[in-house]
């Protein structure tokens, strides 16, 4: 039924579904408030890092464990618009299972006691991304091992929980470049043969890599760029290519890290044909921008001081930045906002904000939300998802 | 008879550009003439192999860059009645360098192996389009960037402006002085006229763009970043005006639908297609 909807909505309408990044409380609220509003269907795709279960110690947003977050979402989705969707889920995604070096077989049954947790909650999308190995580089016949039984174990829990889930697959990795046309098509001809034999749906999605890269707080994936990038066959070539190759098996196109594309890039998503596009670090950098906005425009340097401190005292930038990278210690601070939110010294602080701006008539959330659905307007608009005018 | 013309366009850098016509004469001075234009050099800085000097003041002034460049080399050649002795003319900025010995005797068999070839370009070590070229070593694209084109003469004699030949617009649009998105629409121009713009592995070359980065101030032009910027924003603004294009994708589209109905019409080259 979801699957259904979702083509017809998709293909009807020829636009691009945003998946976007719950990176805060006031992100989870703005999404949910313009998905109700606008009456569009947006997926919240939560990594394990963001959201996880409660048995593995909940995520960095909100401190939140899965079934926390479900019905959180679940209780304010008064019309029911938003997909509950896992990002990213599989073996040593999640920092528990890297910091504890589990081994392959732990590992999976962590991944999987994660997704039950998942289904059980009501997640309805969910990506199988074995693709991380934190022991060795696994080829693409064992990372396709590890896909069928995580897909198997998914399959069987929904059945169990009598919930239908629909499935994203796809070995993306933030490499900007491209994984190649003959590795997609080995990947869905295999995925779907396996589909067949063990009569599971075949997957909904898949990730590609089509030219997007987030660094600092832009995309410099050759999807935006006039110029060449080294050693990337260029998106004119390689999008128009993996398009077919999507078609071919009728998987939709999913893109990821499309964070600080240009209007007119984002523009192109639905002519080209991309069924759905990921976004979720530049929504947390947006409401950091604006929680330091408003402070520095009433006069309250003090306390942004303290907010720049903080985020840039949490190093949480370090993974963002380009080589020889020359950006500022505000830049940087920016960048690793959104990680602190949960933490005990940002919200003392966001406290005595929020009354040294509410003296003057200013709602921070209402305020910071603001910022955040202006700007996940901006993709829905030009993934013609909302009318832009 | 040699059958190449290789043009080579210089400015201000007359050690860079020896090099390389010392290299083409050394290892594919058997296949090619050498031609080198001077666009707008200082007297004191031509190369040793100068041809031709283009040396009116707007020149001087700005350069002629790739288009108007290549486009006064042809001319230049229509005017001393020598293009039509050439069967193809290899289009190079001075900053070309290539990883082989012998270069043009290589394209030349592609090129005679493959006669619907009106396009032809080494790959480049730094281009992804390599993991395109396993199986086969050549193979027919619809986005090539201009470091180092073959044409043939068939294939310039069918679209060029004839009846006026000039550096304006005789091949390439000119009008476009830094000529973003000019290769599209040299592409586009070849399937919609039955040839075919390839890639091959068989020879490497590469655009050594240190030149452009530390020396622009002695090739007299503007930094790096400005001069990307006018590249984009004066292509952005060709395209618009000449196609009604606000997007270079637009520009991509129209060019791979000429290339899907070239292969329509030569299902024969589909091995070929990538």
């Amino acid at each position: 039924m979801i699957e259904h909807a979702l083509r017809s909505h998709i293909q009807r309408r020829r636009c691009t579904l945003l998946g976007v990044g719950p990176m805060s409380v006031n992100c989870v609220d703005s999404t949910i408030e313009i998905a109700n509003e606008y009456d569009t269907p947006i997926m919240m795709i939560a990594s394990r890092r963001q959201v996880e279960c409660e048995s593995q110690g909940g995520g960095y947003v909100n401190n939140w464990s899965t079934e926390q977050f479900s019905k959180y979402v679940t209780d304010r989705d008064k019309k029911g618009k938003v997909l509950l969707c896992r990002d990213h889920g599989g073996p040593w995604q999640n920092s528990f299972e890297q910091n504890k070096g589990l081994g392959l077989k732990r590992a999976m049954e962590s991944a999987k006691q994660s997704y039950k947790v998942d289904i059980a909650s009501g997640f309805q999308i969910l990506h199988l991304d074995p693709s991380i190995d934190i022991h060795g580089k696994p080829d693409i016949e064992e990372i396709l091992n590890r896909l069928f039984e995580l897909y198997e174990f998914c399959w069987s829990q929904a059945r169990e929980y009598n919930q239908k889930v629909l499935f994203e697959i796809g070995t993306e990795e933030q490499s900007g470049s491209t994984n190649s046309q003959d590795e997609l098509d080995f990947t869905l001809s295999s995925v779907l043969s396996f589909c067949k034999e063990y009569k599971v749906p075949k997957p909904t999605f898949v990730v590609i890599q089509c030219g997007t890269r987030v660094m600092e707080m832009r995309n410099v994936g050759s999807f935006d760029s006039p110029v060449r990038v080294a050693n990337e066959i260029p998106t004119e070539i390689q999008l128009p290519k993996m398009i077919e190759i999507c078609n071919k098996y009728e998987v939709f196109m999913k893109a990821h890290n499309t964070d600080y594309l240009s209007d007119e890039s984002l523009q192109w998503h639905p002519r080209f044909g991309i069924h759905a596009a990921n976004v979720a670090p530049e929504f947390g950098v947006t409401e950091t921008k604006a929680l330091i906005k408003i402070l520095e425009e009433n006069d309250l340097q003090k306390l942004s001081e303290k907010f720049l401190d903080l985020f840039y005292s949490s190093r949480k930038w370090e993974k963002w930045m380009i080589n020889e990278s020359t950006a500022t210690d505000r830049e940087r601070s920016y960048i690793a906002g959104h990680y602190t939110f949960a933490c005990e010294d940002f919200k003392e602080i966001k406290a005595e904000a929020s009354c040294e701006l509410k003296r003057k008539d200013i709602e921070l959330d209402m305020y910071l939300k603001h910022s955040i659905k202006e700007n996940i307007l901006r993709y829905l608009k030009n993934f013609r998802m909302v009318k832009a005018k | 008879m040699k059958r190449v013309c290789t043009i080579i366009l210089n400015r201000n850098l007359p050690e860079i550009t020896d090099k390389l016509c010392e290299h083409m004469l050394e290892f594919d001075g058997d296949y090619t003439d050498i031609c080198v234009i001077e666009a707008g050099s200082d007297d004191d800085k031509l190369s040793k192999y100068t041809t031709w000097h283009a040396k009116s003041r707007s020149i001087v002034a700005q350069g002629l860059r790739y288009c108007r460049g290549m486009n006064y080399g042809l001319v230049q050649l229509v005017k001393e009645k020598k293009f039509k002795q050439y069967e193809a003319f290899f289009l190079l900025t001075n900053d070309t360098e290539f990883k082989q010995n012998g270069t043009i005797k290589t394209l030349l068999s592609v090129m005679d192996e493959h006669p619907q070839i009106g396009i032809l370009s080494p790959c480049s070590e730094r281009w992804g389009e390599r993991l395109l070229l396993k199986e086969e070593a050549t193979k027919y694209f619809w986005f090539i960037h201009n470091n180092a084109y073959l044409l043939r003469r068939d294939f310039i004699e069918d679209i060029c402006n004839d009846k006026n030949p000039n550096m304006i617009d005789f091949l390439f649009d000119g009008n476009n002085f830094r000529g973003y998105g000019t290769e599209h629409e040299l592409i586009a121009k070849a399937y919609a006229n039955d040839w075919a713009a390839a890639i091959t592995n068989l020879v490497l070359a590469s655009e050594n763009e240190s030149h452009l980065i530390d020396r622009f101030d002695q090739i007299k032009t503007q930094g790096y970043a400005e001069n990307l910027e006018l590249y984009i924003t004066e292509g952005r603004n060709w395209m618009r005006r000449k196609y009604g294009f606000n997007s270079i994708w637009s520009m991509q589209l129209y060019v791979k639908n000429f290339y899907d109905h070239f292969f329509e019409f030569h299902p024969e080259f589909s091995k070929y297609k990538i």
